[in-house]
């Protein structure tokens, strides 16, 4: 599965009706924001129980 | 007599009958007219207008006294407005007339204001540049090539092209104090909370902050305090200036910074030094965290205030707010957690620094306005986007909630700097009594 697949899949999910243009407009911005989670959660201590 | 050069001058000419409401609203309207290029009204103000503005001279015959009575102020047309067009700036809502008003423009109607026109704004306040594509993409006073800024770029327009006395914006990652700093006037971003949002269309409920633009400080504490129903402004003469103590800050995220703003910044610190004020240079590293946790927070957030519009008429949103919704309605809850467990650490570490100081000094933005259409800054080592820039420096403000002042500073190659002073929750006061010796300093 590609990215592109798993953000058509997540779109889907989330009940939006996209085309091929609408996905290739979203997935620059997704991809960001996927590495700005990241970061975030990289950023906060693990906590003791789920480290 | 000459139109006043600000509120509390126009305020002031009303109570003594030197010049009228309704002179003083056609006065403006005739400025507006000449003024259309701007875009800065969605809505100009029309009949309802000189309405009102004859009711406030009967009621001014009547020896009736009120902070803003018979003053025109424009109001972001983002402010449900009883009987008159409230669009948010986009297409979904061009037709839709409110049978309330929100209730901070009830505070003003109580005040006395005169409901002066709608202004346009990014559509539905979600975004910086003020580029609507419904309703003109509006230009910068100072330069017309420029942008103004958002999302209330038409409020900052109409106060600094002297279209009217003041005006009220929003702000939810910058909105007010980003196009207060690129045209050159004052705006407030007061402490979350403190003003009631009732009747505006949201757009990230626990980020979303009202406020006031003007031309002085004063004339913002005097429309914060009519709009609060509270005494900051007076309680701001009182505040003891000399030894209070200024951060100034020095962090990753203040970078990269145009040399002329970071110049402009020094010359206050060094002022604000010589008048007495303590300034030293404080960190706070987990400012570099704010960019990300309010870009989850935001989109999370807006995405649920449409989330009905976007899924079922996606076609009715402008490009750049239709991406960012949709992105939005693909933010996890376990996403929305992460980064407000951030958030509560950036919001602990704000309290402690003002533990140490009494405000922060900052550049509002660290670009001056920046062209029409223009997607990236380009600085020596890399590009930022354009409205990632504007944003930088404003949005940790939103996410912590503490009260935050641009005040215009000097100027780069003829273009406006804005200083932002930043207070504890709940000082406005304070920040309006540094605002004022800034903007007493600036004019030396």
């Amino acid at each position: 599965m590609t990215e592109r697949d798993r953000l058509a899949a997540a779109t889907r999910a989330a009940g939006l009706r996209l085309t091929a243009a609408d996905l290739e407009a979203l997935a620059p911005a997704w991809k960001r924001y996927l590495a700005l989670v990241e970061e975030l959660r990289a950023a906060l201590a693990p906590e003791p129980w789920n480290d | 007599m000459a139109r006043p050069a600000s509120l509390a001058e126009a305020a002031a000419a009303l109570r003594r009958r030197t010049i009228s409401p309704l002179e003083l609203v056609d006065a403006y309207q005739k400025r507006i007219e000449q003024a259309a290029d701007l875009r800065a009204f969605i809505t100009p103000p029309g009949e309802q207008a000189r309405r009102e503005a004859r009711r406030a001279q009967q009621r001014l015959a009547r020896g009736e006294a009120g902070a803003l009575l018979g003053v025109p102020i424009a109001i972001k047309d983002l402010f449900a407005t009883r009987g008159l067009r409230t669009t948010a700036g986009s297409r979904l809502l061009r037709d839709w007339v409110p049978s309330t008003d929100a209730a901070l423009v009830g505070r003003l109607r109580a005040a006395g204001a005169v409901i002066f026109g709608k202004t346009n704004l990014h559509e539905f306040a979600y975004g910086v540049t003020n580029a609507n594509p419904w309703w003109g993409v509006a230009r910068n006073p100072r330069d017309l090539r420029r942008s103004p800024g958002g999302s209330s770029g038409g409020s900052a327009i109409a106060v600094v092209a002297d279209l009217c006395a003041a005006a009220l914006g929003s702000d939810t990652g910058g909105s007010i104090r980003i196009p207060a700093s690129l045209c050159g006037c004052v705006g407030l971003k007061p402490t979350y909370g403190a003003l009631p949002l009732e009747g505006v269309i949201p757009l990230g409920w626990s980020l979303d902050h009202a406020g006031p633009l003007t031309r002085t400080i004063e004339d913002a504490g005097i429309l914060f305090d009519a709009l609060s129903g509270g005494r900051a402004w007076k309680q701001a003469q009182r505040v003891a200036l000399r030894g209070l103590r200024v951060g100034l800050l020095h962090d990753s995220i203040i970078q990269p910074l145009q040399p002329g703003v970071s110049s402009q910044v020094d010359r206050a610190a060094a002022a604000l030094r010589r008048y007495g004020l303590r300034v030293r240079d404080v960190r706070l590293p987990e400012m570099a965290w704010t960019v990300a946790t309010q870009l989850v927070t935001l989109r999370a957030e807006a995405s649920a205030a449409h989330a009905r519009w976007i899924r079922a008429r996606p076609r009715a949103y402008g490009p750049d707010v239709r991406i960012r919704l949709q992105l939005g309605a693909l933010v996890s809850g376990a996403d929305y957690v992460v980064a407000q467990r951030m958030r509560a650490k950036i919001v602990g570490a704000v309290r402690r620094l003002f533990d140490d100081i009494d405000i922060l000094l900052l550049p509002t933005t660290p670009i001056t306005a920046p062209v029409v259409g223009e997607r990236m800054v380009r600085w020596r080592t890399r590009e930022e986007p354009v409205d990632g820039a504007l944003v930088r420096l404003t949005a940790p403000f939103n996410l912590t909630g503490v009260p935050a002042l641009s005040v215009p500073y000097g100027e780069v190659s003829g273009m406006p700097v804005g200083l932002q002073l930043v207070g504890r929750w709940n000082d406005e006061a304070r920040v309006l009594a540094v605002g004022r010796l800034i903007e007493a300093l600036a004019s030396r």
